[in-house]
């Protein structure tokens, strides 16, 4: 029994909440755990949500829950759900989150972890005084009312036309960086205020960019496939669509939460609150929602132009020359419609993945060619202190949980107990010691953001690696970290 | 500013406030919020500016929510911290107020909140007190 639920366990890496776990559930629960992850998984009300999230009218086979999940509002962070559309399958801002499309890219360079031994300190000063971070973070890409239309319909695309990228860049981005079916039209003129100046903007909170080393390989043939190696310098970003994403989710939500009777929609959380995805309200959130998907890859687009210049500055190279080539970029807070076989059918599906990331298998049409017999990029942050992990997709995942593996360690600890229990200048002289230079904007987001407040990462990949829904590919560790 | 009380919640941050009145409950779960995000430093900028507030629900709780999350969005949007309130009206459905605040320039940010959530949500009455329970997104 875990929080009053009976679990049944399946595998090591696999345990079942029955379908009458509760009244109401329309699909079992299924949390990918090892023995030690699920305590932590039940040191708050996840499982809870994992159960409520069954309700959701039109659920197929499943709630999903991945090894980094936690409490979060109406789903877990680290939860997966697919409707099926034409089954009157629902659409629910919840199932995405506030910061819609936050999500990793990962950049390779041609340098060594020697060659930046003399480097890194001026390398991550000067990440840290060009990249716009922080709360309420304005950039120095500033766009008028035109041009942030234009970002909501091109994506990334909009910022490569505007010189910040190459087309090659856009081949390695989940969707090219732009998801078909945005609509300007359903943004508030609110969401819109709120996005505007912040393209290029890190922002605050878990968003962070990271200069990392590879410190492991475990798949020699796809590395060679993603031109890694040990001891390469690589750089992750990690931040999504910022203000407009959190407004149309608001603005989504709280028109759901109106909408449910007209739809009979009877739901144990109202922070589930949803729409079938063919109704006005199901298509006007995805119009706005992939809106500010584009905008985030947009961001994150600029955000990798901002870094290949400071590292061009620092070095006195061309970013071509550096070999600043883009590996991927993904998604992990997104509802996305997409085919799967449901029971031995093909099945046009709305998959939300909040906190959790796509990981479409070797084969599959949508992965880029250059990786389509690895699988797709998958890349997974852990915390500033620890490690991170390149893996790729899976047939495993594409049988089991829609094609969906894990996106990072998952919070332990609460802020406020974080905040509590952690001093930052203790945290920066442990850091040090292990060759890490952290630039943060505010103490309060270093000591949230602390290791001690995240689950090992390496537990939470190994699960997914066990369990076959993800395959690990290398580690990296960080050097520089840049935060909010 | 004190008299909130801070929950445990692994991925935000939740409050508790209470007050003697509705009005006073309101007013005081926005400025909960201001304590959490913002500290004032020395005014650069001291223009007030004044904005009327109105928003309609179907019950108290999710009046609340919508009375934040305008207060949260404008203050984004305008680059403002409001920390006047003044409420004309409030019933359970309704709420008409006026917010005033200066240029977020004269505080430091702390922590950015994307919104207030319906996530564990309460407001009840119990005996002389009016009682609110908020989880914030951040």
């Amino acid at each position: 029994m875990f929080n009053g639920l009976h679990l049944e366990k399946i595998d090591a890496y696999r345990f079942c909440i029955p379908q009458d776990a509760k009244s109401g559930m329309r699909v079992p629960g299924l949390v990918y755990a090892n023995e030690k992850l699920l305590k932590s998984i039940c040191q708050d009300k996840a499982l809870e949500q994992v159960v409520n999230v069954a309700f959701l009218p039109g659920i197929v086979k499943a709630s999903l829950a991945m090894p980094d999940a936690h409490w979060g509002f109406g789903f877990p962070i680290g939860g997966v759900a697919a409707t099926d559309i034409q089954a009157g399958g629902v659409v629910s801002p919840g199932g995405v989150g506030y910061d819609i499309n936050c999500g990793v890219r990962l950049l390779k360079t041609n340098l060594q972890h020697d060659d930046l031994k003399d480097k890194l300190q001026d390398l991550v000063y000067r990440l840290f005084s060009d990249i716009p971070t922080g709360v309420g973070s304005e950039g120095e890409i500033k766009v008028g009312a035109k041009e942030e239309r234009e970002i909501l319909l091109k994506g990334a695309a909009w910022a490569v036309e505007n010189g910040m990228g190459t087309e090659a860049d856009l081949e390695c981005t989940e969707e090219n960086g732009v998801m078909a079916g945005a609509d300007p039209g359903m943004v508030s003129k609110r969401a819109l205020q709120r996005g505007k100046a912040q393209s290029g903007t890190l922002g605050s909170g878990n968003h962070f960019l990271e200069v990392q080393v590879i410190d492991q390989l475990y798949d020699r043939e796809a590395c060679d496939t993603l031109g890694l190696d040990l001891g390469q310098v690589t750089v992750m970003i990690h931040t999504g669509s910022r203000g407009l994403g959190y407004q149309i989710c608001e603005d989504y939500a709280r028109r759901m939460v109106e909408s449910m009777a007209k739809y009979k929609i009877n739901l144990p959380d109202r922070q589930l609150a949803c729409a079938p995805v063919n109704s006005d309200e199901g298509q006007a959130y995805l119009g706005a929602m992939r809106c500010a998907a584009n905008y985030a890859w947009a961001n994150r687009q600029c955000l990798m132009h901002l870094t290949r210049q400071a590292f061009a500055k620092v070095f006195g190279l061309s970013w071509q020359k550096l070999g600043m080539l883009l590996i991927y970029d993904v998604a992990h807070n997104i509802a996305k419609l997409e085919k799967h076989q449901i029971d031995g059918k093909e099945k046009m599906l709305c998959v939300h993945r909040k906190g959790a990331t796509r990981a479409f298998g070797p084969g599959h049409p949508e992965v880029p060619e250059q990786y389509r017999k690895i699988g797709q990029p998958v890349i997974i942050p852990g915390d500033m202190g620890r490690n991170s992990y390149l893996l790729v997709g899976t047939s495993g995942a594409m049988q089991e949980t829609f094609g969906s593996t894990c996106h990072g360690a998952g919070r332990l600890q609460s802020r406020t107990a974080a905040s509590r229990s952690i001093k930052p200048d203790m945290l920066l002289k442990e850091l040090s010691s292990k060759g890490i230079i952290v630039k943060a904007s505010g103490r309060n987001t270093l000591v949230e953001e602390a290791p001690a407040a995240y689950k090992d990462v390496n537990d939470v990949v190994e699960v997914v690696h066990n369990a076959g829904i993800g395959k690990r590919v290398c580690r990296m560790r960080p050097l520089g970290v840049i935060k909010g | 500013m004190k008299n909130y009380r801070l929950l445990e919640h692994t991925a935000d941050i939740g409050f508790t406030t209470q007050a003697h009145s509705l009005k006073g409950l309101f007013k005081k779960t926005w400025l909960s919020i201001v304590d959490i995000a913002v500290e004032k430093q020395s005014p650069i900028d001291r223009q007030k500016h004044k904005y009327v507030i109105t928003q309609k629900a179907s019950n108290l709780e999710e009046l609340l929510v919508n009375w934040l999350n305008e207060l949260l969005s404008m203050s984004a949007a305008l680059g403002l911290v409001f920390t006047d309130i003044r409420i004309k009206k409030l019933n359970h459905q309704f709420i008409d107020a006026e917010a005033s605040g200066t240029d977020v320039c004269n505080y430091k940010i702390n922590t950015e909140i994307k919104a207030a959530t319906y996530h564990q949500l309460k407001v009840y009455k119990d005996g002389f007190f009016w009682h609110a329970q908020v989880i914030l997104d951040v």
